[in-house]
């Protein structure tokens, strides 16, 4: 085992070189810049090429241009170029193309503050583009190991899937320096649960079958295979069509080839909960790391906490929401978005309050304040203009 | 070993941010987990850089240094934003950017880097070293010199012998010191 | 188009769904009559297309492999696709004046400025017909279309001493021709040395929409009326023209070889593993 301290732009990096990515085409933007300069550095080591794009749409499209050439690529970006993302993410996910896209979130909107950390794109990871018709696949590490084992998985998710991975991370994860262990023997990849796929070619004459099945292999051109794949909406050859029984075979596999498999997807984790606590936090990314402290410092003062913290993010794993309580949504963001779909999965007679925090982690004691206010049956502390019920 | 967190604080250019990763480093050769946020943006053109570091025995889990148990001050500004941060720890102070407070509530104590690493080295730019040094001693049980020597080393491209010298300057300054 | 239909193209996409006098075909004839001059066969050329009637009408003929890209995107899909290909492969994209000269002018560019070896054939009908005939980048000055019903006021990018190849060869270029569909053997020859050329090439050929474009400008769907306007503007000769005309030809050819883009980095990579080995 490779014992490090690093950066999870340098395990992103890393992360990609290890899962045979070949191709990164990306556009400098705070926090995620060191990405691509470290892509720089390391590609052409290992046979791959680095070029820099003149702005995200062709940063992602040449990416993609790879990968339909069989090349495993990546792109990384923040959210102002996350948002020009939507053309090419768009033409990934129709034409089901494996690709994988790094966001890291800092503060919004638009170029916002570009050294501090934010939560803003949950809703529009699940929604990177127009036209609806499709599932999205999101995963949010909180550290940088789990950036590293994260990017592995959406490398791997990507060929399964056939589709562009987001690999929703923050400033926090992708600045911060940390511990980071890179498995270099097969007994330690395994150990790690680390999983590679490698690329496989469709020889036709079915491009795009009407199932839900993964494990399709993507089209690859080139091979002289007769694959056609477009923006438009494909017969199972790769035709164009404007038929509407075509349409709905296109978007019953893209919804359900993600829908039916979620199992391979889903992970979060689960802090005391064994007790069914009066209070359960809720979390992605790095504020889940100081929920994770808040509940056990509320423990440790006898308060009944506990604590969810979401690793893939969508599809959205309204399981996990099965108990009865006072959940409490921790983001780094002030409109709230997770508390959104947290109160759509929790059950009737839940209540659903939110705290919302950014360019900086909350810390523990106001979580712990926060989750004995709530206990008390009285309304949160409302930091100015936030509502503080939801 | 137990959570322990320490703040780094300085203007940019001295090495703050250099200062933790060593510091890390070592941390991680150790064995030990250790997390490193580091503020820029407009913080580092707003006059201040800051480093907060966590070690741990085991995985950590919130990085953010809510109560110092170190607070290397290395600027008048950073020494005014991050003091009231410091309620059971300790605060290493260089005297010659820092004037402390009086009746201070936090343990001080003063540690003359800058002007130490100008006489022996003749150049100011060793300061963070001499810190380096310094928190080595408050960690030398729960952190192998050999381990720091190998970090700076590893994370130092540029004058390896001085800071090292700086680094032992800073380490039998606090001879007895302890975590 | 029957030899050449049967050669190369699938037979699903015969006879295309243009409508009756778009001249797109013969476009779309005169590349497969040069690739079939050249000798190539559907392994060798993977096929692009954009948005558009000439994307449209043009993306999953060839038997070959096929792409198509969003609206001014496929220049740098195809970008991506290079470096994936092998470097005798031919990469034809097929796109109208809208994606080339408008959304995706930028990504055509840079396309230009890295060298990317492909052969883009910009079938230029005036505007955006395939929406029923807006004024685009090319359409002559004071055309009446659905969106300048007063004349086309907006400066275009060929004429007034504007011409969108001068700019395609200042930012480098290696191969540019002009042409219009109208033309026989001349444009032939100029796909040929376009797909020919290692690095970026591009043939701009014009080509009448009978439909929205003069039917609107010239107040006539016959096609009759179209081809010979068409005809009496199409000027490889440099003659005195009153009003747009289009001198056709090559535009530009490259003496010194720029070194092609995939190459370049292939080359680089190579050299760096070289590097880290010893």
């Amino acid at each position: 085992m490779k014992r490090l301290f690093d950066t999870g732009n340098a395990a992103i990096t890393e992360a990609a070189i290890f899962a045979g990515c070949k191709l990164f085409a990306g556009y400098p933007i705070t926090p995620a810049t060191e990405i691509a300069e470290n892509m720089s550095r390391r590609l052409p080591q290992v046979g791959g090429f680095y070029v820099q794009a003149e702005d995200e749409l062709a940063a992602l499209h040449i990416c993609i241009g790879g990968s339909l050439g069989g090349l495993k690529a990546m792109t990384s970006t923040s959210g102002p170029g996350y948002i020009l993302f939507a053309d090419p993410y768009g033409w990934a996910l129709g034409s089901e193309i494996p690709v994988v896209v790094v966001n890291a979130q800092r503060v919004g909107p638009v170029s916002g503050i570009t050294g501090a950390p934010g939560q803003g794109e949950f809703y529009l990871s699940r929604y990177p583009t127009h036209g609806g018709n499709f599932e999205s696949i999101v995963l949010a590490p909180n550290s940088v190991q789990e950036a590293f084992q994260l990017t592995v998985e959406a490398f791997y998710l990507a060929e399964r899937f056939r589709m562009p991975i987001t690999v929703l991370a923050d400033q926090i994860v992708t600045d911060g320096w940390e511990t980071l262990l890179i498995p270099e023997t097969e007994a330690e990849i395994q150990a790690m649960g680390l999983k590679v796929a490698l690329r496989q070619i469709n020889y036709g004459p079915e491009f795009y079958p009407a199932t839900d099945e993964i494990d399709v292999p993507p089209v690859v051109l080139g091979h002289n295979t007769g694959a056609a794949c477009s923006d438009w909406t494909p017969t199972a050859e790769g035709f164009d069509t404007e038929e509407v029984e075509w349409q709905h075979k296109h978007a019953y596999r893209l919804i359900y080839k993600v829908r039916n498999n979620r199992s391979i997807i889903s992970q979060y984790e689960e802090f005391a909960l064994e007790d069914e606590p009066d209070v359960i936090f809720v979390a992605y990314g790095s504020p889940s790391r100081v929920v994770k402290s808040a509940v056990q410092a509320a423990r440790e003062q006898g308060l009944k906490v506990g604590g969810i913290r979401l690793v893939s993010i969508w599809p959205f794993p309204d399981e996990v929401f099965h108990r009865s309580a006072k959940y409490l949504s921790v983001e780094l963001n002030y409109d709230g978005q997770l508390v959104r779909e947290v109160q759509r999965a929790v059950p009737k007679g839940s209540e659903v309050h939110f705290l919302g925090r950014c360019g900086e982690l909350p810390k523990v004691l106001e979580l712990v304040e926060a989750a004995r206010t709530l206990i008390n049956g009285q309304p949160l502390k409302a930091i100015k203009w936030e509502r503080e019920a939801w | 070993m137990k959570r322990t967190e320490i703040l780094i604080s300085g203007f940019g250019g001295q090495g703050v941010v250099r200062l933790g990763q060593i510091f890390s480093t070592a941390a991680v050769y150790e064995g030990l987990y250790t997390t490193m946020l580091v503020s820029h943006g407009t913080e580092t053109r707003g006059g201040y850089v800051r480093s907060q570091i966590v070690i741990a025995g085991q995985p950590i889990d919130s990085p953010v240094v809510e109560n110092p148990d170190y607070f290397c001050a290395m600027s008048k500004s950073a020494y005014t934003k991050f003091m009231s941060l410091v309620t059971a720890g300790t605060i290493l102070y260089d005297p010659g950017y820092v004037e402390p407070e009086r009746n201070p509530i936090a343990r001080h104590v003063a540690i003359p880097a800058r002007d130490r690493v100008v006489q022996e080295l003749g150049k100011d730019i060793f300061a963070n070293s001499f810190f380096l040094g310094v928190l080595g001693q408050y960690f030398k049980t729960a952190i192998h010199k050999e381990h720091f020597y190998q970090a700076l080393s590893e994370r130092v491209a540029k004058f390896q012998a001085e800071n090292r010298q700086a680094f032992d300057f800073g380490y039998s300054y606090q001879e007895g010191a302890d975590a | 188009m029957d030899y050449l239909a049967e050669k190369f193209l699938k037979a699903r996409k015969i006879p295309s769904t243009a409508c009756s006098g778009c001249g797109l075909g013969q476009v779309h004839k005169k590349v497969l009559l040069a690739i079939d001059d050249l000798g190539l066969e559907s392994a060798d050329i993977v096929w692009g297309t954009g948005i558009g009637c000439a994307g449209r009408q043009t993306f999953n003929t060839w038997k070959g492999d096929n792409f198509a890209g969003t609206h001014g995107r496929v220049y740098a899909l195809a970008t991506g696709l290079r470096l994936a290909l092998k470097p005798e492969q031919k990469m034809i994209l097929t796109v109208g004046d809208g994606d080339a000269f408008g959304i995706g002018l930028l990504h055509l560019l840079h396309a230009v400025r890295r060298n990317v070896d492909m052969t883009v054939i910009v079938a230029d009908n005036f505007g955006y017909q395939s929406t029923g005939g807006q004024y685009g980048y090319t359409t002559p000055s004071g055309a009446v279309t659905d969106s300048s019903p007063y004349g086309m006021h907006d400066p275009n990018w060929v004429q007034d001493g504007r011409d969108i190849l001068d700019i395609l060869k200042s930012a480098g270029a290696g191969f540019l021709a002009r042409h219009t569909s109208v033309e026989g053997h001349n444009a032939v020859e100029s796909i040929k040395q376009a797909i020919r050329y290692k690095g970026f090439s591009l043939v701009h050929i014009i080509y009448p929409c009978v439909t929205n474009f003069f039917g609107k400008a010239l107040g006539s769907r016959k096609p009759v009326d179209a081809y010979r306007w068409l005809k009496a503007r199409t000027n490889p000769k440099q003659q005195d023209i009153q009003g747009i005309t289009f001198t056709t030809g090559i535009y530009y050819q490259s003496t010194s070889e720029r070194q092609e883009f995939s190459e370049q980095l292939r080359g680089f990579t190579e050299r760096v593993q070289k590097r880290c080995q010893s």
